[in-house]
C-alpha cells in the first residue's frame, strides 16, 4: 500500500513538473478567438408594441439557449494530446485512485466528444476535512474571497435526534447550465465533455451568472490579497515578501499562464471550479479527488460502462443536488 | 429672484457637492476596483445596479413625456417635449455610467454593441440602450430642428418626429421590461423569477420618470403664459397621480401575495422588508416619502404647481428605495443551506449593506446626470419656439 502512495505521488509530481513546460506548448498552440388621427395612430402603436414583443420573442425562441460551443473559441475546447504513462498493473483490490486513473487513461484516448466527465461524492465517507477545498484553492492559487469546492457542514434533526451533514459542492458543470445562457458576452459555456469554462480574457465581469447559478458555485475575483492589511515592519514582521510573492505566481487554469497583477485576468472575473482541465488533459485526477483522505470524491468518464462513475452513478442511491431546477448536474452523491 | 435662476443655483450647488462629496469614491473604483464595495459573490449587485435600473427607468418615463408631445400631440406639454429628451438623454447617461463602474472589466462591454450574445437578457440590453441613445439623440436633434423651420420643411420635420416617436414606444417596452426580464428570467432567484416583474419595471419607470419631469418642467419652465404653465402642470400631476395609484395596485398585490402565507415560498423575503433591519427603506423613505405624501400633495384641491412639483422630486428621489427593495432581497437566501459557513469571508455572505464608497460614486452620479442636463439646457435650444405654426 504504501508502494502505490509513493507510486501515485510520483506520478503526481512528474505531472507537476512536467505541467508548465508542456502547458507552455499547448498555450503556443492556444490562440483564443478569440398627422394621422389618433386611431391610426393607436393602430400603429399597438401593432407596433405587439409586434416588438413577437418579434423578441421568435429571436429569443430561436437563440439557443443550451450550452453550446462558444464563437470566440471552441480552442478553449482544447483537447492536448494525450501521452498515456505506464500504470501498475491490474490486480484485485487496488486502491479506487488507480482504478480511477485508468478510466482517465482511456477517456483521454477517446474524442473529447465522446467522453462526458462526472464527479461523485460519497457523503458517508465525506468527514468534512476540508483537504478538497484547501489543495483546490492552492491548485488554482485561488484569491481571498474565491472558492471552487466549500464543503457544507449542517446539524440536522432536532435534540437528542441530531446529525451531521457535510457536503462538498463544487461546480455541479450542469448539461443544462443556467449560468451560460445569461452571460452577455458569451463568455462562459460547456465543452463537449461537459465542463462549463469560463474565458477569462471575455469575461466583463458582470456577475449575471453568479445571480444565474442555483447552486452558488461561481465566485467573483475582488483582487483581493492575502497579505492586504496585514502588518509591514521589514526585518521586524519577516515573511511578508514571500508570502507576497504567492500571491503573484501564476496559475494555470484552461492551460494558460494567469498571472493575478494589475487588475488584469482573473481579476475582474467570475471564477468556478472546471474539474482541474489542466490536470485531466494529462492524465491526473482532480487536485480534490487526490487529497480527499477519505476517498470519498469519484472522477470519470460517465460514458464509459466500464468506468468507476458510471458504477456508482447507477447505484440506487446517488442523487443530485437540486433535480428540480432541471440542471442535470454532472456531479452525484451517494447517501 | 426668478424660479429658473433659484433652481440653477441650487442644482449647481448640488452638482458641485455630490461632486465633491463622490470625487475620492470614483477614486477609490478606479485605484481599487471592487475591493471597498460591500457587495460580494453570494450577493453580486449591489447600489449601483440599484441605481441603474433608477435611473434607466427615469429616463424611459421622460421617453414616455416627449411621445405624448409628439406622438399623442397633447397641448399641455407641447413646449417641454425638448426638455424631456434632455432629461431621457441625462439619466441615461447616468445610468450606463452606474452600470459600467459595476462591471469587472467595463473597457470589454464595448464589444457588446456589435456582438452580444441574445440568448442573454442582458446582451439584448446592450443592443437596445445603442439603439435608445442614438433614437432619443435623433429625436432631440429633429425636435431643435422643428422650431427652426417653417412651412413644408417643419411639417415634414413633423412627421419624422412622429415616426420616430411610434418607434421609441415598442423601444421603451422593449429596453425597460427588457431591464426588468434580466431579473425576472433568472429561475434561481424566486423572488425575481416571474412574469410580473418586466411589468412592475415599466410602471416604476413611467411613473418616477413622469414624477421627475413635473419637478424638472416646474423649475425650467419654457416661456408660456401663467394659464399654460398650470395646465402643463395639472396635467403632470393628473398624469403623475394615475401613474402612481397603478404602481401601489401592482406594489399591494405584490406585497399581499408575498406575504398572506408568510413562512412559505418568498414570504419570509417580504418580512426581511418589511419587518426586517432595512425596515425603513419601505416603511419611510418609499411608503411615506414616495407614496403618502406625494399623494396628498397630487389629490389636493389647491393643485398648485409646487405641490405637484414636490411630489414629482419626493416620488423620483425616492424611487431608488423601490429599486433597492427589488435587487437586493432577491438574493439574501443561500442556494444551498449553510453554504455561507463553509469558506468564511466578507465577500462570501449573504447580508449587504452600501459601503461609504458606493454611496460616494452613486452621488457623483447624480452629479454627472444633472450636469449633464444643466449644460444641455445652457447649449441647445431647447427653449426656443420661433417658426413653430402651431
Amino acid at each position: 500500500m504504501c508502494e502505490l502512495y509513493t507510486y501515485i505521488l510520483k506520478i503526481s509530481l512528474k505531472g507537476v513538473a512536467m505541467s508548465k513546460e508542456e502547458l507552455s506548448r499547448v498555450d503556443e498552440n492556444l490562440t483564443l478567438e478569440t398627422d394621422e388621427s389618433r386611431r391610426d395612430f393607436l393602430d400603429k402603436f399597438t401593432k407596433g408594441v405587439f409586434g416588438g414583443l413577437i418579434v423578441g420573442g421568435v429571436v429569443s425562441a430561436l437563440a439557443p439557449v443550451q450550452a453550446k460551443a462558444n464563437k470566440h473559441g471552441s480552442n478553449l475546447n482544447f483537447s492536448t494530446p494525450f501521452k498515456p504513462f505506464t500504470l501498475p498493473p491490474e490486480h484485485p483490490g487496488e486502491d479506487a485512485t488507480l482504478r480511477m486513473m485508468r478510466d482517465l487513461q482511456r477517456a483521454l484516448k477517446k474524442p473529447i466528444e465522446q467522453r462526458h466527465w462526472n464527479m461523485v461524492i460519497d457523503l458517508r465517507k465525506c468527514v468534512g476535512c476540508d483537504a478538497c477545498s484547501v489543495s483546490c484553492v492552492a491548485e488554482n492559487k485561488l484569491p481571498p474571497g474565491v472558492v471552487y469546492r466549500p464543503v457544507i457542514q449542517q446539524e440536522i434533526g432536532t435534540y437528542p435526534n441530531v446529525g451531521h451533514v457535510t457536503l462538498p459542492r463544487p461546480c455541479m458543470q450542469c448539461d443544462e447550465p443556467p449560468c451560460v445562457p445569461v452571460c452577455p458576452a458569451e463568455a462562459t459555456w460547456k465543452r463537449p465533455d461537459g465542463i462549463v469554462i469560463v474565458d477569462y480574457d471575455q469575461c466583463i465581469g458582470c456577475r449575471y451568472c453568479l445571480n444565474a447559478c442555483p447552486y452558488d458555485a461561481r465566485t467573483f475575483d475582488f483582487g483581493l490579497e492575502y497579505i492586504d492589511g496585514t502588518a509591514d515592519a521589514p526585518k521586524v514582521f519577516l515573511g511578508k515578501e514571500k508570502a507576497g510573492k504567492y500571491e503573484t505566481d501564476p496559475s494555470y487554469e484552461y492551460a494558460k499562464e494567469w498571472k493575478r497583477q494589475d487588475d488584469a485576468s482573473p481579476i475582474g472575473n467570475a471564477r468556478k471550479c472546471h474539474f482541474c482541465i489542466p490536470r485531466i488533459e494529462k492524465g491526473m485526477l482532480p487536485e480534490c479527488v487526490v487529497t480527499c483522505i477519505g476517498r470519498a470524491t469519484y472522477f470519470g468518464d460517465g460514458s464509459d460502462s466500464e468506468s468507476l462513475v458510471a458504477e456508482l452513478i447507477a447505484l440506487p442511491n446517488a442523487f443530485r443536488l437540486k433535480e428540480e431546477v432541471g440542471t442535470h448536474p454532472s456531479v452525484y452523491y451517494i447517501k | 429672484m426668478t424660479r429658473e435662476k433659484m433652481g440653477n443655483i441650487l442644482v449647481w450647488i448640488l452638482i458641485i457637492g455630490f461632486g465633491v462629496w463622490g470625487f475620492p469614491g470614483i477614486i477609490d473604483r478606479f485605484a481599487n476596483g471592487h475591493i471597498n464595495t460591500s457587495y460580494g459573490s453570494y450577493i453580486p449587485w449591489g447600489l449601483w445596479i440599484s441605481a441603474y435600473i433608477w435611473l434607466i427607468g427615469l429616463s424611459a418615463g421622460a421617453l414616455m413625456i416627449s411621445v405624448m408631445t409628439y406622438v399623442f400631440n397633447i397641448k399641455a406639454v407641447e413646449k417641454v417635449g425638448k426638455m424631456a429628451f434632455l432629461v431621457a438623454i441625462a439619466t441615461l447617461v447616468g445610468a450606463m455610467i452606474a452600470v459600467g463602474l459595476d462591471l469587472g472589466h467595463p473597457l470589454r462591454a464595448f464589444s457588446l454593441i456589435f456582438d452580444p450574445n441574445l440568448s442573454s437578457m442582458m446582451g439584448w440590453m446592450a443592443v437596445l440602450y445603442t439603439a435608445y441613445f442614438i433614437t432619443l439623440c435623433v429625436e432631440l436633434y429633429f425636435a431643435i430642428r422643428k422650431e427652426q423651420t417653417v412651412g413644408l420643411q417643419q411639417k415634414n420635420i413633423k412627421k419624422i418626429l412622429i415616426v420616430l416617436g411610434i418607434w421609441s414606444i415598442p423601444l421603451a417596452f422593449a429596453f425597460h421590461g427588457g431591464v426588468g426580464g434580466v431579473f425576472a428570467n433568472v429561475i434561481a432567484k424566486p423572488y425575481w423569477h416571474g412574469p410580473m416583474l418586466p411589468v412592475v419595471f415599466l410602471a416604476g419607470a413611467f411613473l418616477s420618470g413622469g414624477a421627475l419631469f413635473a419637478t424638472v418642467a416646474y423649475i425650467w419652465r419654457p416661456s408660456q403664459s401663467k394659464d399654460e404653465f398650470l395646465k402643463m402642470m395639472i396635467y403632470l400631476g393628473k398624469v403623475t397621480l394615475a401613474l402612481l395609484i397603478f404602481d401601489e395596485i401592482l406594489e399591494l398585490s405584490e406585497v399581499y401575495v408575498g406575504t398572506f402565507y408568510a413562512n412559505q415560498g418568498e414570504g419570509h423575503l417580504w418580512q426581511q422588508i418589511l419587518f426586517g433591519q432595512y425596515w425603513y427603506v419601505f416603511w419611510i423613505v418609499h411608503l411615506l416619502i414616495g407614496v403618502l405624501v406625494p399623494l396628498f400633495l397630487l389629490t389636493a384641491k389647491s393643485k398648485s404647481p409646487g405641490a405637484i412639483a414636490l411630489a414629482g422630486l419626493l416620488i423620483a428621489g425616492s424611487f431608488l428605495a423601490v429599486r433597492l427593495n427589488i435587487v437586493i432581497p432577491g438574493m439574501l437566501d443561500p442556494e444551498i443551506a449553510g453554504i455561507a459557513q463553509a469558506w468564511v469571508h466578507s465577500k462570501l455572505t449573504f447580508s449587504y449593506l452600501p459601503s461609504i464608497m458606493e454611496w460616494q460614486v452613486l452621488f457623483f452620479i447624480v452629479a454627472v446626470v444633472m450636469a449633464v442636463f444643466m449644460i444641455g439646457k445652457k447649449i441647445l435650444p431647447i427653449y426656443q419656439t420661433a417658426g413653430d405654426e402651431s
